[in-house]
């Protein structure tokens, strides 16, 4: 068993060692890795959820993350923004791998897009009160903010994703994504819009708070 | 912009509901969603929707991927 402080900081060197045996040693990369990254499982999973769109693809994405994010754990600095990290190994792994492998073609840059030209989704829906749109939104089944939310581009569903759930700031975000804080803005501002048509449409089919005049 | 404060309220709701804006901003907006019944019912849109995303995105892993994933790292760790 290396018992070196450098031994630690290298995973190369601890190798032969069970990563579960390992647990109970304090301060080595396999105990921190298990203690400190794993319990963002279910987190990252939802994301890559939300990137592949089906269950598979997101669970070879997730090892795919992890194992990469393994290999370079001693490199992280220990005290900076882990989860942010781990978001930033997986975004890129998406898109260095998983996109190329989607059914549906990337729409390259998404920014030069009219919300016209984006699968029709934009909405032709005007609710009859903001109140009652509030509350439309807020009886909504999750599987058809599910489906509104894998209808939208990618870039703009990802960036709605890491702000409205993981709650990272547009500084975060931008890193992850490796875009400038404006392009998150965007994107964000984009997605968010088409959200709300596509969920006002939904209500609209459902005759819930709709304009008289409208139907 | 010599308007009530409606249109740079509404451009701001986004970074307003998300803490992305500084204090002048905040308070601003804030001043003016007091007075303002239409666009204080679109800041309470703006945060519905935030709330229904977060709702439809629990998503929990299955539990086996934790242990296809400890099991990935072991065989990592150990050279064959």
């Amino acid at each position: 068993m290396p018992a070196t402080i450098s031994a630690f900081a290298d995973p190369v060197l601890t190798a032969g060692l069970g990563l579960l045996s390992m647990a109970h040693t304090e301060d080595s990369i396999d105990a921190r890795f298990e203690r400190d990254a794993l319990p963002y499982l279910d987190q990252l999973y939802g994301a890559a959820m939300k990137m592949t769109r089906n269950p598979a693809d997101a669970q070879d994405l997730i090892q795919e993350t992890f194992l990469k994010a393994y290999s370079a754990f001693s490199s992280f600095t220990e005290g900076t923004n882990l989860k942010a990290w781990l978001y930033r190994i997986m975004t890129n792994s998406y898109i260095n791998t998983y996109r190329k492998r989607q059914r549906e073609p990337y729409l390259g840059v998404v920014e030069e897009l009219e919300d016209w030209q984006m699968g029709g989704a934009e909405s032709t829906t005007a609710m009859s009160s903001r109140s009652a749109e509030a509350e439309a939104i807020d009886q909504m089944p999750a599987s058809v903010v599910t489906d509104a939310l894998n209808s939208i581009p990618e870039d703009f569903r990802l960036a709605v994703y890491l702000a409205d759930v993981e709650g990272f700031s547009y500084q975060e975000i931008a890193d992850i994504m490796n875009t400038p804080t404006g392009t998150v803005m965007s994107r964000l501002h984009r997605g968010r819009k088409l959200l709300r048509g596509l969920l006002a449409d939904y209500a609209a089919e459902q005759g819930v708070g709709v304009k008289e005049e409208k139907r | 912009m010599s308007d009530c404060g409606c249109d740079s309220a509404r451009d701001a709701l986004e970074e307003f509901i998300r803490n992305e804006l500084d204090d002048v901003q905040i308070g601003e907006i804030r001043a003016h969603l007091e007075i303002c019944p239409d666009c204080s019912d679109e800041q309470r849109v703006a945060e519905r929707l935030r709330e229904a995303v977060q709702r439809a995105c629990r998503e929990p892993a299955p539990p086996s991927l934790r242990e296809v994933i400890l099991e990935n790292l072991r065989e990592k760790h150990t050279p064959a």
